[in-house]
């Protein structure tokens, strides 16, 4: 049978759906595969989806390039452009000022445009204006007109006879021009005191003139140092916000402008691309449907509309990945994996949350108070509060073991009451009779303890599990190194080609997937209610585990030339196998938090409150 | 010439040139970038009298981001970290703008000594005590300003001259107050710490019961 796999694809991508369920049916009648149970999960669950359709555990999303985000800024600025009637750099500055909010805007520049063009920083507030006064004019227009006059000086600035902003390219080139003051004084830069009668001025429209050399060191230190896409005017207590074409005169060197300092030019030009990144950033952290990417280094947004609104977070896990691989320098585009490890990483995360980049198949509120769970790691303190306890003599630690109050220390020999730490000798034979102990209290700080006890080994019981299966995928890096020398081995020793060894990487890749599937499971199985979903829960969850302890078994045993064909065969169906077990598992979670099936024993947020808080 | 070092220069030797304001910067050590400036405090303030230091550290990137400045003479002031000396003040944070110098932020100081700001306080204790009873805070002031700052009272002999501070006028608390607790059998030094935490002060007191204190003396 083995002799009919097909390696055809050669992305490396061949378990394709059909193929799965081929690879499965053909297998069964082979005797390698003893723990496969069909009637364990039944024909019907094992109807795979069609490839293209999204199955439950997957959201709908886009990915984004930095240019195609720009796109849509560049859509919303010509629209206020329009409405308006101000030109695109102006447009900009609104839209930032409302945090992309155009509605609003709309609305506001309608009600009083004097007023919204002062806050946004593009004119400087008149003291005579009233608002009366502004309110009749935005019928007309003639507020609009006014209110451009700000960007178009800085137009008339850049030496620009352009009219209309909307028919030239966005930031085209403007040849800076001095702008000298009105007095016949020799100008002298009120920042850096340099006076030459050759220094180059410029100023917003407020003409608090600075030399260019200042204007770009400023514009340099806000936009690199402090992450400032509104940068203000230099002069103290000016509001007025640099435009983008003020800021791209002065950072980007005009076409055969003279070579400056090349540091000086690095660091322009840096700050210049890092600026339009941050008006991206500005964009996207505006837009709920949307997420920069987290990896560092990377330019791509991600549009996930439906886990847009925080209330469907209880119902679906928006895992997500923006199309680039890598870190760095060797971050790559493609969707395909260009290698194993960090440097072909996908940039997958979570559009919910920041806890991890992959916590299906369980909510992000479970997961937060999971990982918030473990990190206080209250209980095991308790627990060693309640169960320990020194010796009043020598000071060792002293476990308390089973209900007697008897205890010997086992270092000093010392013997003692557990409940008043006072030598045993004054208090007869019995626990009880211990004359300083009030008996009520007694049993209930006994029972107080077992409780804590009890919820305590509860904890540890999904606690140990669920690191265990993180250390495991944490430890993955070296399986793959591991199994690479295999697979080069293995091309040696037998008759199989590069592509028939691809097996080996196919089946770690599928057993890390499915740690970190099983990880998540024990954090969810702590806080489900006790019931008959609960259990079957588990049971899928015991199902995965134990193929997924098979198969990494299989991986990390020796390889003997002559059993390599069964070798490739019993991997490759256990594969197959494990491949479903984990589809089960993610299908069904979610399938039950889109019919809210599961049950907590906790308060979770975003949920009902439990009707009973049993385990 | 590096542009910062130019201007940094010219700032310090246009202070030096400037005899009708009495704001004066000196060098600590060789680097032009790490200096001291000290003023007068402003006259009919608790203030008055005094001679305050500052610590000015010029950053790499001045002066497009605003100096570091930092009292090194003790002050009691809402807007004025009376443990170290950090300065709450706008213009050394968002409002600075490169046109201001190191003489004009060190007179903004100087009127900052004039009105201070207990809404937006950089030590909430003295805010509390100003907005509890400003005679009481004034009065605590012009003591700091006599023993840290070498007020007019240091001089005139009010009985600290020698050396001996009176660590419940530090405090600002009434000495009255101090003893009755003392007498209880409490430290002093504890007597004053927990009072001084409660803003045992004015209008305060009455508010405050005898028992809460005793609690808080317990638990220190
Ligand atoms: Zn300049
Ligand atoms: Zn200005
Ligand atoms: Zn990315
Ligand atoms: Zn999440
Ligand atoms: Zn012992
Ligand atoms: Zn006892």
């Amino acid at each position: 049978m083995s002799s009919d796999y097909e390696y055809s694809d050669d992305d490396g991508d061949y378990y394709d759906d059909e193929e799965m369920i081929d690879g499965t049916q053909d297998d069964l009648s082979g005797a390698s595969e003893d723990d496969m149970d069909m009637d364990v999960y039944g024909g019907d669950d094992f109807k795979v989806t069609p490839k293209g359709k999204r199955k439950s555990y997957e959201v709908d999303y886009d990915s984004l390039s930095q240019s195609a985000v720009e796109k849509l800024v560049k859509e919303d600025v010509d629209y206020i452009c329009s409405i308006c009637g101000v030109d695109e750099s102006v447009a900009s500055l609104l839209l930032r000022h409302m945090k992309w909010n155009k509605e609003r805007l709309v609305e506001k520049y309608m009600d009083n445009p004097t007023s919204l063009l002062v806050a946004a920083g593009v004119t400087a507030p008149e003291p005579t204006t009233t608002s009366a006064q502004s309110r009749t004019r935005s019928i007309d227009g003639s507020a609009s007109r006014r209110s451009t006059r700000g960007a178009t000086r800085i137009l008339a600035l850049g030496g620009s006879k352009t009219k209309s902003p909307t028919t030239s390219p966005p930031l085209s080139h403007y040849t800076p021009r001095s702008f000298k003051p009105k007095s016949d004084e020799p100008f002298v830069c009120p920042i850096c005191f340099d006076d030459s009668s050759d220094l180059r001025t410029l100023a917003l429209d407020c003409e608090h003139t600075f030399c260019s050399g200042c204007w770009n060191a400023y514009l340099v230190s806000k936009i690199r140092d402090e992450g400032e896409h509104s940068v203000k005017c230099m002069a103290e207590g000016c509001a007025l916000v640099c435009p983008d074409p003020f800021i791209r005169t002065v950072l980007v060197p005009a076409p055969g402008a003279p070579i400056g300092d090349p540091t000086q030019e690095e660091d322009n030009r840096k700050a210049w691309s890092h600026f339009q990144e941050l008006l991206v950033r500005h964009y996207v952290a505006s837009n709920k449907r949307l997420k920069f990417c987290p990896y560092p280094g990377c330019t791509n947004t991600v549009s996930c509309p439906s886990a847009a609104d925080k209330s469907s977070l209880t119902t679906i896990v928006p895992t997500v990945s923006c199309g680039a691989r890598g870190i760095g320098g060797q971050m790559t585009q493609s969707q395909s994996q260009s290698g194993w490890g960090l440097t072909g990483k996908e940039h997958k995360f979570c559009f919910g949350c920041h806890i991890e980049s992959d916590h299906r198949p369980v909510v992000c509120s479970v997961a937060r108070m999971w990982l918030k769970k473990c990190r206080d790691d209250s209980e095991t303190a308790n627990w060693i509060k309640s169960n320990t306890k020194e010796c009043s003599q020598c000071q060792s630690t002293i476990e308390k073991n089973g209900g007697c109050n008897h205890m010997t220390c086992k270092k000093c020999k010392h013997e003692f009451c557990w409940v008043c730490m006072g030598p045993w000798s004054e208090h007869g034979t019995a626990w009880y009779s211990c004359n300083r102990y009030d008996e009520k209290a007694g049993v209930d700080a006994r029972d107080a303890q077992s409780r804590s006890r009890a919820s305590l080994e509860r904890y540890l019981h999904y606690y140990n599990r669920w690191a265990n299966h993180e250390q495991s995928a944490k430890l993955s890096l070296d399986l793959y190194a591991k199994t690479e020398k295999k697979m080069e081995d293995m091309q040696i020793t037998s008759s199989l080609t590069w592509i028939e060894v691809q097996f080996m990487k196919k089946a770690v890749e599928e057993v890390e997937r499915c740690r970190m599937t099983l990880k998540w499971t024990y954090s969810m199985a702590y806080y489900l209610a006790k019931g008959n979903e609960k259990d079957l829960f588990e049971d899928n969850q015991r199902d995965l585990e134990k193929a997924v302890e098979d198969l990494s078994e299989l991986l990390e045993g020796p390889i003997e030339p002559e059993n390599i064909p069964m070798l490739r065969q019993k991997v490759t169906d256990k594969t197959v196998y494990v491949q479903k077990r984990n589809e089960i598992v993610l299908e069904d979670t979610a399938k039950g938090f889109l019919e809210g099936r599961w049950k907590w024993n906790a308060s979770v947020e975003g949920f009902d409150e439990p009707e009973r808080t049993e385990y | 010439m590096d542009a910062r070092l130019r201007r940094v220069n010219k700032e310090i030797t246009d202070c030096k040139n400037d005899k009708s304001s009495n704001i004066r910067i000196e060098l600590v050590g060789d680097s032009p970038f790490h200096l001291k400036g000290s003023f007068p405090g402003p006259q009919e303030t608790p203030y008055e009298g005094g001679n305050f230091d500052v610590d000015i550290v010029i950053p790499d990137s001045y002066p497009f981001q605003p100096v570091k400045m930092k009292f090194i003479t003790k002050v009691y002031h809402p807007n004025i970290s009376s443990a170290s000396g950090a300065i709450c003040l706008d213009i050394l944070k968002d409002a600075w703008s490169p046109v201001l110098t190191l003489k004009s932020t060190m007179i903004s100081l100087q009127s900052l000594l004039c009105s201070p700001e207990p809404n937006d306080p950089q030590d909430a204790e003295v805010a509390k005590h100003y907005m509890t009873s400003k005679a009481s805070f004034e009065e605590t002031a012009r003591y700091w300003t006599e023993i840290y700052a070498g007020g007019p009272g240091s001089k005139a002999g009010k009985g600290v001259s020698i050396g001996v501070r009176d660590e419940v006028a530090i405090a600002g608390l009434d000495p009255q107050h101090v003893t009755r607790f003392e007498s209880l059998g409490f430290p002093r030094g504890q007597v004053i710490d927990v009072l001084r935490r409660l803003n045992y002060r004015g209008a305060n007191v009455p508010k405050i019961t005898d028992d809460r204190i005793v609690e808080e003396l317990l638990k220190a």
